[in-house]
């Protein structure tokens, strides 16, 4: 396994669009998840009625517990910059025929295949862990008070977050292995929000308990939206095992699929 | 001796067309086998199913005498059709990647580069090599893990003389360690230059299998010149003429098996005669592969 990630980071290290997109997704989400409050003071200073309107002190952006399920929202924002990365980066196996010859050269296809999930899976602990940090330390920062007792509740979220991650990386990597094209993928996995959003709102007045089912709808669902909260109406504030498992059954899917299609 | 390659009744058909016919094939230990065929043929469509990227419709073959897998191709060095490698790495990285995939020691790559004259460039971009350093890097890449077999698609392809003649004289180098090679050309003259068996495939199907050095056996042709007015009739005399034939000023004879030139010579001397022209045609690769070539499709040799 660990063999498999070698290789495929051998591939990438060398790689400069590697690093300029990888450089600047963890650049980005260090930077905007720690400087959510700085934000939030310069609304508030740029359009006056923005402060009058809302106490910024009073929103708990940063206070424990509140801090883990936000955080992690905002940082599943960006994980569209990752899964690009992954398009570039297994449309050009084709592109240059490289897969025919590390076939040539021994690997199997299926090896082929998990040596680029295995990347997939340490990108998306690398976000975990670096939004779990920033999370605990900008909890420690702004929480008016610190008590154990409370402190980690919420703290599943980075869990999900991961998952949201994986399962959006691996769907990113199906189309680039269906697709075969870097363009055209990029394009694909945009639309397919749109393409989902369209079934969805036809679907919805008839069978309203499958919407969960659906790839993209059940990634959102592992990290809910929580700002709904500040203007007091109810939120799902904890992680939703249905939404884990139908997450983890796409993923699998969308993991096998390629290999014995 | 050893058997390295055996392929049975192996088919591949691509809709209406079959590129690989049927074809059965044997290779042993430490030949040098040109695979000849014009283009089209199906020689990197066989080559593509004996190291797994294309799919066989029927038949099969066996590396080694065993059932294949993946870990099977570690053992075997193969550029297919054009070397493929990461463009943006230099040759040096690819290699260490190749060598990761292949699981070879990594101190072979300095060596490998060192046979195809590679070393000075090794930290250049891929992308910057010339198609004859490609080809170079290509064979240096199947080389690394010390394979028992060697599989070369078309190596000088698009080079020109200068480069065909340094990758022929890597192949010659590598075949004398004694290691297997499988070369596939459209070019009689490569296989005749490097090769010690070859076999023909025309649209898919074997048309020949032997030895370079049978090739034009008992078929021995002798050119002869001489000052002597009768020539043609003291040629006639010779028990080893089987057919003569006046071509310029020089007879062709063609002689019964068992017969060489200098039976022929030591004849007319002993008739008082001296050749001033005795030359010993083989009949050429190139002539065969053409006759094999001209047969009718029914006519598998074998
Ligand atoms: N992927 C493919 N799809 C359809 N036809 C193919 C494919 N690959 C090869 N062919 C056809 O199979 C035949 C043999 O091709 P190939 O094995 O490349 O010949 P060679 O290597 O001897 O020049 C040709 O007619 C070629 O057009
Ligand atoms: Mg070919």
């Amino acid at each position: 396994m660990l063999h498999l990630l070698k290789v495929d980071l051998k591939k990438l290290f060398n790689y400069r669009t590697f690093w300029i997109i990888c450089g600047l997704y963890f650049l980005t989400l260090g930077m905007a998840t720690a400087s959510g409050m700085e934000f939030l003071k310069w609304l508030a200073n740029t359009f006056k009625d923005f402060g009058s309107k809302l106490n910024i002190d009073r929103i708990p952006l940063y206070h424990f517990p509140d801090v883990w399920q936000n955080l992690t929202w905002g940082s599943g924002l960006l994980k569209l910059m990752l899964a690009i990365m992954v398009i570039i980066s297994i449309t050009n196996e084709y592109q240059y025929r490289t897969i025919r010859q590390n076939i040539i050269d021994g690997m199997s296809r299926e090896q082929f295949i998990l040596s680029k999930v295995f990347t997939n899976l340490l990108l998306s602990i690398s976000s975990m862990v670096l939004v779990f940090f920033v999370a605990l330390f900008t909890g420690f920062i702004y929480s008016p008070e610190i008590s154990f007792s409370y402190m980690f509740t919420g703290a599943e979220f980075c869990l999900s977050y991961f998952l949201e991650l994986f399962a959006f990386l691996s769907f990113a990597l199906m189309l680039g292995i269906l697709i075969q094209r870097s363009g055209l993928s990029i394009v694909l996995l945009f639309s397919s929000y749109l393409i989902e959003t369209i079934i969805k709102t036809n679907i919805d007045d008839y069978f309203p308990s499958i919407v969960p089912f659906f790839p993209l709808q059940s990634i959102m669902n592992l990290v809910p939206l929580p700002f709904a909260k500040y203007a007091f109406q109810e939120i799902q504030d904890y992680v939703s095992l249905t939404a884990v498992a139908i997450a983890l059954g796409w993923t699998f899917l969308s993991t096998i699929s390629p290999i014995y299609d | 001796m050893e058997t390295v390659l055996s392929i049975s009744q192996l088919t591949k058909t691509f809709g209406r067309i079959t590129a690989v016919n049927k074809l059965d094939l044997e290779v042993k230990r430490g030949q040098v086998f040109g695979f000849l065929g014009p283009n089209g043929s199906g020689k990197t469509t066989t080559l593509g199913m004996l190291m797994g990227v294309v799919n066989p419709t029927a038949g099969n073959f066996s590396w080694f005498g065993k059932p294949v897998t993946h870990g099977t191709r570690k053992k075997i060095g193969a550029v297919l059709e054009h070397p493929i490698f990461y463009p943006y790495l230099s040759g040096q990285k690819n290699l260490e990647l190749t060598a990761l995939i292949k699981g070879a020691p990594h101190h072979h790559i300095a060596h490998v580069l060192e046979a195809v004259e590679l070393t000075s460039r090794k930290d250049d971009k891929y992308k910057t090599y010339s198609l004859g350093m490609k080809q170079r890097l290509a064979i240096a890449s199947a080389l690394l893990n010390d394979p028992i077999v060697l599989i070369l698609d078309e190596p000088t392809n698009g080079l020109d003389p200068m480069g065909i003649a340094e990758i022929r004289n890597i192949i010659k180098k590598i075949a004398a360690d004694g290691k297997t090679i499988i070369l596939a050309s459209h070019l009689l003259d490569e296989v005749q230059k490097v090769c010690s068996h070859f076999a023909v495939l025309r649209r898919g199907t074997l048309m020949h299998c032997g030895a370079v050095d049978d090739v034009g056996k008992g078929e021995e042709i002798v050119e002869v010149a001489a000052y002597h007015d009768d020539l043609a009739l003291v040629l006639q005399e010779f028990s080893g003429t089987l057919s003569q034939k006046k071509e310029n000023s020089n007879y062709l004879i063609r002689l019964k098996e068992g017969f060489n030139s200098q039976d022929l010579n030591r004849f007319l001397f002993d008739k008082g005669i001296i050749a001033a022209h005795l030359l010993t045609q083989k009949k050429s690769l190139e002539k065969q592969f053409l006759e094999i070539l001209e047969e009718p499709d029914h006519a598998i040799k074998k």
